[in-house]
């Protein structure tokens, strides 16, 4: 190439080209910048919403319209016949408004003359006022004070206002004349204006809609809106006022913790989620649905309004996001997991770290508030969840300090030689199920990591020494002395009717699980599972023992003794004490040995092998000891001893000692991992080990956790004394949801304090009454907050099962329900099912119990006022009639004298109202008694109303004091109720009660024979 | 077939042979000497650098990657917003070092035939800086920030969650053209990996232009009458800086253990890493006897070996192989080129030393943070 240095040194026409084209690509790459900033995801779904709200504004516009329809004519009729006359007073109001507008001309000149007037005086004043000052200012304490001066601006100024005041004058006249034909006016519009104002009115809900459409649905605008509507979205210009934009929620109870600060959640969910809040909603598709429970969630008049709480308070996932994936959804299945992988391009925001919680796990959330009373409305598979860890004892073995161990979840071992023979230890630890399929206790054996010949013969030596260390004094002697046993029919009637039930079952029935989709693997029982699906109430059924095979485990003097008074064998048994007689033990005792398992019994003990009973205690002392060291211990020790040696090391390792009271344990650590943060460990502390078929996220690893307990032992080469030790309980897949529902609420996200339940509530005793009341099943008899008494399906009848407690905070005296509970007398005479003596219960705990029944009710009150009875009041007088016309002695008792009619319909005692009942209660109850006690056979007390009252002849058949109350519903219930307070008698009339069915036995009930047992107890 | 070039390829990645490979090749691609020259021209290794071999090189390293995106565990890996950079990068380091080789090859054949180097023609290093030079980089600004705004448009920025001091990444990666100092961490002490070699390497190319003396090449691409520098620069800068970048970002997975390109991460593996001093060496393994006590006692026989390194190697050099070189550079350039040189060829000396003997420190001094 020949270069002259006067050309240039590129080719221009090149270089423009090259320029022509850049410039091109660079303002299409621009365009694609804005077009992609304002392509956004929500946007898309906002349109839809608007399209929809519009739809359903519009139907409801029709349906108005329909509704309007048939008056709508009349209304329209009268007003258009308004504006016929109206209209025909035309010449005159045409006229009227050419004079308005003149008048209103020479007002407005008058006007302006005033006001440009009375500037001009304002300003005379002002000079006048300052010469007054200024001739004053030398002579303050002088004589001449005040002497007249003369003054320039005074006789100006007073001539100003004369004249200001001439305008004045002017003004108002000409206003006056503006008012005078502006009420002509109105006049004469005033009868088309009244009939206006009733169209519009009648009309009210249709404009409304119609304005609404309009403003919904672009093709019923005008044009002007129509190009408005259009302009206020597009780019840049839309930082004014657009119709699409981001919706959010700075929630500032709610903190996102970033590690070096913690700053308020900023959920913007609601601009996809556009309906959540609006029930018309309820039945839209994803993503405008209404939230399914808004009378307690999201709407403003809910306790967990979306202003204060947001949404990801409870759901988590990644608050800003305004695109399906971007805000941390969570599949809850794995075909969902495809189903949005298909639609709208799932994939798992790993660097999230709180990803929302998949929709079956919502619930955990609510333990972040509510761990102080985890049992809420709304809130039923998170209180089933805990209610599993509280019966299976997972707190045992691992510290939550959330939820904390209450009791420990099995029977002490320290006296085992009283109650059971070794042969059935060993075969019971061995494998529980063999003996009870659904028992509570889990299986620690016959696991997939110990199911090797190795380790089954280890297990059984380790089961061997184990069965020989409970039993320091020997082996236990069976005793079936016929002291014990009574008669075996009325054993069971009395046990399936004095309340056993509440918390037992004897029930044999089981089945196979059989699953194909499961997320996870699951080493089932081969001894079938409970054939009922768990639930919170079934859950209710199963907080004793289910007590088949009984008579095979036990003999009778340990039943006999056992269920006579358990805090003997067992101080700290959570079994109440049904006061039963000595026949009464006997007889039950009896039923309960026809229970028996013949299977298990025909199973091998475990045996005594020396050779491995010496190699375990070789393998533990190695890990203590230097080799050599060890070997030697080991050969200095005699055989007892290292069975010894090799039971207490066998129960460390499984940590019997953690639900079970045993010997030399008192002071052992929990050996399991603490779950107080479990459901925020982060995914790389939970070994996956080899498993790579779950899903990659902490639920998935608790399920499978919880459905096969040693599958992360899987493939690995691992010690036997390093296996993985954790039994399985063969939970069901809803338990399994459930539990794992809990364990993710065990995390460690934070709530500023007006959030938490704990601190909305001044007595934190009503907490501790709220978990006696879980912890003692009081629900497996009781209904309490519209939940349990599940005994009453075995009972049959309402009427004869345990009282429905709703209301009962406010119901009875707090002192009197304490003596109760201390002391428990007989109130409805017809029960045969009682109300145990809970004697493990301090006064602590039934001041709380107490506090928590009147939490309920909103009541705090322990002390109240003694309603006074003014025995000289008409309501009173009046009462004496209702009571007679209401027959109360039908069915109640006064004092010890008998209702008239048979015990099948017995009722409380009235005598005993006056210290039990709470005098406003009584009155709602009359009242209503439905609604207090659904079911309940007690009929709401006849009042007379006020036109039979004032009926001829009334006061004879009513009496004088009634007729004058003349169907004042309150004064009669009132009257009522004081003279209910006033009925005299023995107020303690179990004696009687019991006395009458001992002689005459409980034969009314078609259900239950009669019964000819003594029933000297006290109920 | 397929997977066993796949498994082939995984092997020959491993850093003790790729990096071996690499060395010893080098001599024959850039070859310092005319030895080396003579069999880099006996087996046709210079036609790398034409259009062939350009299209050849680029067709490799393509089907490499579409290998890769192709497999199911180099895909996760080459999938990352953040190793899209090194992809281009690999892309441009060839062509630039490809073009350059190639007008040097033309420029070594006509000054052999007694012509003037291609340059010479080029109008006396001056344009008009308008329109000349503005239009140009105008023209190409344009082009780069369409290229910016596309890539920020098709690539999400490869945000992570806030970080949490208690949780860490595995593997915690530097940003990618840090990763060759982080894999010279594997090798040296925090303080030479992370301090001191960066510093030199600074300084070294600040000191350049003052060290290096060859005129010629001034202006025009040449690679045969700069050779040794040349050779000295491709290797710091391709082998020492590139690869080890490369490595660093492809082949190293989680506990920073090695993984060929086609290899799954996997969190469990487990690689054996008994490094052990010098001092260990001499002796516990060889003297059969406790380390002393004496911390320099103990570091001795390091502390010789150091010396002789850095001390005495320089000397002895410049009485014998190097006697022409000290001449021409005069006492101070040497100084200068030995202190860089030598700590240049101290990292592939130490990288085979952990290699092949596990050899942690030559000096170890914990006590002190004084580490080699």
């Amino acid at each position: 190439m020949d270069y002259k240095n006067d050309e240039r040194y590129w080719n221009i026409n090149l270089l423009n080209k090259w320029f022509a084209i850049s410039s091109i690509l660079f303002l299409v790459s621009i365009m694609w910048m804005f077009y992609h900033d304002n392509d956004d995801e929500f946007k898309t779904y906002q349109k839809d919403y608007r399209k929809l709200e519009a739809q359903i504004a519009q139907t409801k516009l029709l349906e108005e319209l329909d509704k309007v329809s048939s008056e709508r004519d009349i209304y329209e009729e009268s007003y258009n016949e308004a504006k016929l006359l109206f209209d025909s007073n035309y010449d005159i109001l045409d006229s009227l408004n050419e004079t308005l507008v003149k008048a209103k001309g020479v007002f407005y000149k008058s006007n302006m003359d005033y006001l440009f007037f009375k500037a001009e005086s304002d300003q005379k004043k002002y000079l006048y006022e300052t010469e007054i000052v200024e001739s004053h200012h030398d002579d303050h304490s002088s004589k001449d004070y005040h002497k007249p001066k003369d003054y320039k601006y005074k006789d100006e100024y007073e001539l100003s206002l004369i004249k200001l005041n001439n305008l004045k004058l002017i003004k108002e006249n000409d206003e006056k004349n503006v008012l005078d034909i502006e009420s002509k006016i109105k006049i004469l519009r005033s009868d088309l204006k009244i009939e206006e104002d009733k169209l519009n009115k009648y009309l009210k809900q249709v404009t409304l809609l119609e304005t609404k459409v309009q403003k919904l649905d672009r093709s019923k605008m005008t044009i002007t809106n129509q190009i408005g509507d259009i302009v206020r979205d597009l780019p840049i210009l839309d930082f004014l006022d657009p119709y699409y934009k981001v919706n959010q929620i700075v929630a500032n109870d709610v903190k996102y913790d970033v590690n070096f600060a913690s700053v308020p959640t900023v959920d913007r969910c609601t601009s996809c989620h556009l309906g959540i809040d609006n029930p018309d909603f309820k039945d839209a598709p994803q993503p405008f649905t209404a939230h399914p429970r808004l009378d307690l969630y999201v709407s403003s008049s809910s306790q967990h309004s979306m202003d204060q709480f947001g949404c990801t308070s409870c759901h988590a996932g990644r608050a800003r996001g305004t695109t399906f994936v971007s805000s941390s959804h969570t599949p809850g299945s794995a075909e969902q997991e495809e189903e949005w992988k298909e639609k709208y391009d799932w994939e798992k925001i790993h660097h999230w770290l709180q990803p929302m919680l998949p929709t079956k796990y919502t619930q955990a959330s609510c333990f972040n508030c509510h761990q102080s009373q985890p049992i809420v409305d709304g809130g039923d598979k998170l209180a089933m969840g805990l209610g599993l860890i509280t019966a299976s004892g997972c707190n045992n073995c691992h510290h939550i300090e959330t939820y904390q161990k209450e009791h420990n979840a099995g029977p002490p071992l320290t006296h085992l030689d009283q109650k059971l023979d070794k042969e059935w230890v060993s075969k019971w630890i061995k494998n529980p199920q063999s003996f009870r399929h659904n028992t509570w206790m889990p299986h620690f054996f016959e696991q997939e990591n110990n199911s090797s010949p190795e380790m089954i013969r280890r297990n059984n030596s380790e089961i061997y020494a184990m069965t020989e260390y409970f039993y320091p004094n020997g082996n236990h002697t069976m005793n079936n002395s016929s002291e014990f046993i009574g008669d075996y029919e009325s054993g069971e009637k009395l046990f399936n009717a004095v309340g056993c039930m509440g918390c037992h079952q004897v029930k044999n029935e089981k089945e196979d699980l059989i699953f194909d989709d499961l997320p996870y693997e699951l080493y089932m029982s081969k001894f079938g599972y409970e054939s009922e699906e768990m639930t919170r109430y079934e859950l209710l059924k199963n907080q004793g023992p289910n007590l088949i095979g009984v008579g095979s485990k036990s003999d009778a003097e340990w039943i006999y003794n056992w269920i006579k008074n358990p805090s003997d064998y067992y101080p700290g048994t959570r079994m109440p004490d049904f006061r039963l007689t000595h026949q009464e033990s006997a007889d039950i005792t009896a039923y309960l040995l026809t229970l028996k398992n013949e299977e298990f019994n025909k199973l091998p003990p475990s045996y005594y092998d020396q050779e491995e009973m010496q190699n375990i205690a070789q393998g533990w002392l190695v890990k203590a000891f230097p080799e050599e060291e060890a070997i030697d211990k080991l050969k200095s020790m005699s055989e007892d001893e290292v069975m010894h040696y090799v039971g207490t090391k066998s129960i460390n390792y499984y940590g019997c000692y953690t639900c079970h009271a045993i010997d030399g344990f008192e002071d052992a650590k929990p050996i399991g991992a603490e779950l107080t943060y479990e459901g925020s460990k982060p995914l790389n502390t939970l070994d996956f080990g080899h498993i790579h078929f779950i899903g990659h996220n902490n639920y998935s690893w608790f399920e499978q956790k919880l459905a096969n307990p040693r599958i992360f032992d899987r493939d690995k080469i691992v010690a036997p004394e390093d296996k993985s030790r954790m039994p399985n309980f063969y939970f069901k897949p809803e338990e399994i949801e459930a539990i794992t529902t809990a364990i993710l609420g065990f995390n460690n996200l934070k709530y500023s304090p007006n959030m938490i339940i704990e601190n909305l509530v001044d007595d934190k005793n009503v907490f501790k009454g709220y978990s006696l009341i879980q912890q003692y099943n009081c629900q497996g008899c009781h209904i309490i907050e519209n939940f349990g008494g599940q005994i009453a399906d075995i009972i049959g009848k309402p009427e004869y099962s345990p009282p429905n407690l709703n209301t009962q905070g406010v119901k009875t005296k707090p002192d009197w329900l304490f003596s109760f509970f201390k002391n428990p007398s007989i109130i409805r005479p017809n029960l045969q099912v009682r109300m145990p003596s809970f004697t493990m219960f301090n006064d602590d705990d039934w001041n709380s119990v107490i506090r928590a029944f009147q939490h309920l009710e909103n009541h705090t009150l322990s002390f109240e006022t003694i309603h006074k009875i003014d025995k000289n009041t008409i309501e009173f007088k009046a009462a004496d009639k209702l009571h007679e016309f209401g027959a109360c002695n039908n069915c109640h008792f006064y004092g010890e004298v008998k209702p008239t009619q048979g015990p099948e319909t017995w009722a409380p005692n009235l005598a005993l109202t006056k210290e039990r009942l709470r005098h406003d209660w009584v009155i709602e109850w009359l009242r209503n008694p439905q609604e207090i006690m659904p079911g309940t056979k007690m009929p709401a007390p006849y009042l007379p109303t006020s036109d039979l009252l004032s009926a001829d002849g009334a006061v004879e058949i009513w009496g004088k004091y009634l007729v004058e109350l003349n169907g004042d519903n309150d004064l009669m219930l009132k009257g009522l109720t004081d003279y209910i307070y006033t009925i005299p008698g023995k107020i303690d009339i179990s004696d009687y009660v019991r006395e009458y069915f001992r002689v005459n036995g409980y034969d009314f009930d078609s259900d239950d024979e009669e019964d000819e047992d003594d029933w000297d107890d006290d109920w | 077939m397929i997977e066993q070039l796949k498994s082939f390829i995984d092997y020959l990645s491993t850093p003790t042979i790729s990096f071996t490979i690499l060395t010893i090749s080098f001599p024959f691609l850039f070859p310092p000497t005319d030895w080396f020259d003579k069999i880099n021209r006996k087996f046709g290794l210079w036609r790398v650098w034409t259009n062939s071999g350009g299209v050849l090189l680029f067709f490799l390293t393509t089907a490499f990657f579409y290998l890769g995106f192709n497999d199911e565990n180099f895909s996760i890996i080459l999938n990352k917003p953040d190793n899209f950079p090194i992809i281009m990068m690999i892309y441009t380091m060839f062509f630039y070092t490809w073009y350059g080789m190639k007008k040097s090859y033309i420029n070594d054949r006509r000054i052999s035939k007694g012509k003037k180097p291609n340059e010479y023609h080029d109008p006396d290093d001056k344009v008009l800086v308008w329109p000349d030079l503005v239009y140009i980089e105008f023209i190409a600004l344009l082009l780069f920030t369409v290229f910016l705004i596309v890539w920020s448009i098709l690539v999400a920025a490869p945000l992570e969650e806030p970080a949490n001091p208690s949780v860490t990444p595995n593997p915690s990666k530097a940003p990618w053209y840090f990763l060759g100092l982080q894999e010279m961490l594997v090798y040296y002490d925090p303080w030479l990996a992370g301090v001191l070699f960066p510093t030199l390497i600074i300084l070294g190319m600040c000191a350049i232009p003052y060290i290096d003396i060859n005129k010629k090449g001034d202006g025009y691409y040449s690679f045969k009458e700069r050779r040794v520098g040349y050779f000295i620069f491709m290797y710091g800068w391709l082998v020492l800086w590139v690869y080890l970048i490369i490595i660093g970002t492809f082949f190293r997975g989680p506990n920073w253990n090695f993984y060929g390109p086609f290899e799954w991460w996997d969190p469990h593996k487990l690689e054996v890493l008994n490094n052990i001093n010098l001092s260990e060496y001499f002796w516990v393994i060889m003297l059969n006897q406790p380390l002393p006590t004496n911390i320099f006692l103990r570091e001795s026989i390091g502390f010789i070996i150091t010396g002789l390194y850095l001390f005495v190697l320089p000397v002895v050099l410049a009485q014998t192989y190097l006697k022409n070189m000290l001449k021409e550079y005069g006492p101070v350039r040497y100084v200068f080129l030995m202190i860089l040189g030598l700590s240049m060829l101290s990292l592939p000396i130490k990288m085979y030393l952990r290699w092949f003997f596990n050899l942690k420190y030559i000096i170890g001094i914990p006590e002190y943070f004084f580490n080699i």
